[in-house]
């Protein structure tokens, strides 16, 4: 059983199809890496996974850890394991990070049968994390990303990565908008998160960031569909070569 | 003429009042300029209510710290302008000719700590004229905590007079929501003046804010931050009269509303710039959440110009919750309505500030957790 097995996914968004039968396998302990040009569907690939309104699924089948995730509300995906890194993360001015992300976490628990972790023991933890990743701690006391660089926001979506310990992690272009510095911030909190147990579906536009996350497999989207996979040297060749030479 | 005003036939006003200034709010009630301010809430109702309600005629319940004294206005030789201009609000004599006192209280030197008064809870209150004078800073708190008595009508008239230089903050946190009120507040700041404003409440009931805000002096300075949560079945209407009478002077206003069942949430915010306010600066916000289609919002904010070197910015929003914001929480794991109740909370948070803001806060996320 793959950790992610999407098959022949056609999706559409205010009606118009943008996903075009997409079939793709994760397998615990992988880093699939996403790459294509603008508009060609990967962060619509994200958002049907996580279950956004508003992206609809017209044929094919998705399942996540052995279960089809047709009509499976956003929040019961999360639970289950699934994670979407945000590409723009939303600022919430008078909720607390810390507050939200012990929510989310209570919420992972009670979905497990778990008691909710103690707020000490939970404060501690994230604050540890976010040292970690480069945050300041006092970040975890203001709204969430409210006035947040775009990096500071990115780092922020990689601590609830770590905090919440999904199954399967998709990244929706973390690295864009980081310096160098950030890059390898984020890159080291992702590699963190790597193991045996769970996969990561890393969409970017650029091979930098693939310098510092090594992935198994590489895939490039056009048009709504995967038109080539290969290994790290694939995303080295489209660097060097840009798309042209994949529809030539 | 509003249902209400014959009753007030029979009252006497104070001595300093007069007659004649009674006579004039009598007129005011039936004139367009009231009649088109209390569109969205119900004057004769609460001119009724102002004629039945109990009157507190004792001071206002504080322990003054020193630096401060307390007058009976009505009864001084000589009482001080009551600044308040009764066409606008005649309900400030009603209340005054109910309440047959009036207190002062001068601040000559900055106390050591704030004045709390008491909260109006379900009485008519003697008007309060506090004068702060040049150079000086007071801290006013008020609260109604949820145990307070709810029986009656509520009112209260808070006069404030800045001198040059000084400071005031007033904060209030009314979260006893099945109080009825109307309360209003009347600020007069001279050069270099500051005066900020923190209200939090919960309404159930009805509750009536009038505020009068002038600017009259180079510099002086306003702020004003609010949030209020108007429960099923209650009403809330504020109505905010900011004058820029002078130039240099700067007004921030920013309120958050949050509109829950079927409830009413009016707010009318009028910036008004007098001629020769030169470089007068004023930004308005008021954000409004309407949380169930049974919610009803009335929002206007408005600008008045009468000079061109200004900088002035208003907005208004009324909506439900933001879907993006929505999302971001069901994509982490929260269900729908601890995601509803979390940005709830959040929108009304983002409103409080000053010493009760986290009582506010407990409180208003305590109704939350009931719903």
């Amino acid at each position: 059983m793959s950790l992610l097995d999407i098959d022949g996914l056609h999706a559409s968004v205010n009606g118009e199809p943008i996903l075009k039968d997409l079939s793709l396998r994760v397998e615990a302990g992988e880093i699939h890496a996403i790459m294509g040009p603008n508009g060609s569907g990967k962060s619509t690939l994200a958002n049907v996974l996580a279950g956004r309104p508003g992206y609809e699924v017209t044929a094919g089948q998705v399942s996540f850890d052995g279960i089809g995730l047709a009509g499976v509300e956003p929040e019961a995906r999360a639970q289950a394991g699934l994670f979407l890194a945000f590409q723009y993360p939303v600022e919430i001015p008078g909720v607390s990070n810390m507050e939200f992300l012990k929510a989310a976490w209570d919420s992972h628990r009670a979905a497990q049968g778990s008691q909710p972790e103690s707020a000490v023991g939970f404060m501690k933890r994230a604050r540890a994390l976010a040292k970690g990743l480069g945050l300041n701690p006092e970040f975890l006391k203001r709204g969430v990303n409210e006035g947040f660089s775009g990096g500071e926001k990115k780092r922020n979506e990689i601590l609830q990565l770590l905090l919440l310990e999904p199954k399967l992690a998709v990244l929706d272009e973390t690295d864009s908008g980081l310096d160098i510095d950030a890059l390898q911030t984020v890159a080291a909190g992702v590699n963190r998160f790597r193991s045996a147990d769970n996969g990561v579906l890393l969409i970017t536009h650029y091979q930098r960031l693939l310098n510092h996350i090594v992935p198994d497999r590489v895939h490039v989207l056009t048009e709504g569909r995967i038109v080539a996979s290969g290994d790290k040297h694939l995303a080295e060749k489209l660097e060097a070569e840009g798309y042209a030479w994949l529809s030539g | 003429m509003a249902v209400g005003i014959e009753a007030l036939q029979s009252l006497e006003a104070p001595p300093w009042l007069g007659a004649e200034g009674l006579t004039r709010c009598r007129q005011a009630l039936g004139g367009k300029l009231v009649r088109e301010t209390w569109k969205y809430s119900p004057l004769p109702k609460v001119t009724d209510a102002l004629i039945d309600a109990n009157v507190h005629q004792e001071p206002p319940d504080l322990a003054l710290p020193p630096g401060t004294a307390l007058h009976r206005f009505d009864k001084l030789d000589a009482p001080p302008r009551f600044g308040i201009d009764l066409n606008r609000y005649p309900l400030a004599g009603i209340v005054a000719a109910r309440a047959g006192a009036c207190w002062l209280i001068e601040v000559k030197r900055t106390p050591s700590r704030p004045l709390r008064l008491a909260a109006p809870g379900g009485r008519i209150n003697a008007p309060l004229l506090v004068q702060v004078a040049p150079e000086c800073r007071v801290d006013i708190e008020q609260e109604a905590a949820e145990t307070a008595d709810t029986a009656g009508f509520g009112a209260l008239v808070l006069v404030l007079s800045l001198a040059a230089d000084s400071e005031a903050h007033w904060a209030t946190a009314e979260l006893a929501p099945m109080v009825d009120q109307w309360s209003l507040l009347q600020a007069h700041l001279h050069g270099n003046a500051a005066l900020t404003l923190n209200h939090q409440g919960a309404v159930a009931n009805f509750r009536r804010q009038d505020i009068n805000v002038v600017l009259d002096g180079q510099g002086a300075r306003l702020s004003s931050v609010g949030a209020a949560l108007i429960c099923d079945g209650g009403r809330l209407d504020q109505q905010l009269v900011i004058e820029h009478a002078s130039g240099g002077t700067v007004s921030r206003i920013k309120q958050h509303n949050l509109a829950a069942g079927r409830s009413r949430c009016t707010f009318n915010g009028r910036i008004h710039i007098h001629a020769g306010a030169v470089g007068a600066d004023a930004d308005l916000s008021n954000r409004n959440l309407a949380l169930d289609p049974s919610a009803e919002v009335n929002t206007k904010p408005e600008l008045e110009i009468y000079n061109d070197d200004v900088r002035c910015a208003h907005g208004a929003t009324v909506g439900q919750l933001d879907a993006e914001a929505l999302f971001y929480l069901l994509s982490r794991g929260l269900d729908p309505q601890q995601a509803q109740r979390l940005l709830s909370l959040g929108f009304l948070r983002d409103g409080l500030a000053g010493p009760f803001a986290e009582r506010a806060a407990t409180a208003f996320a305590a109704h939350f957790k009931g719903d």
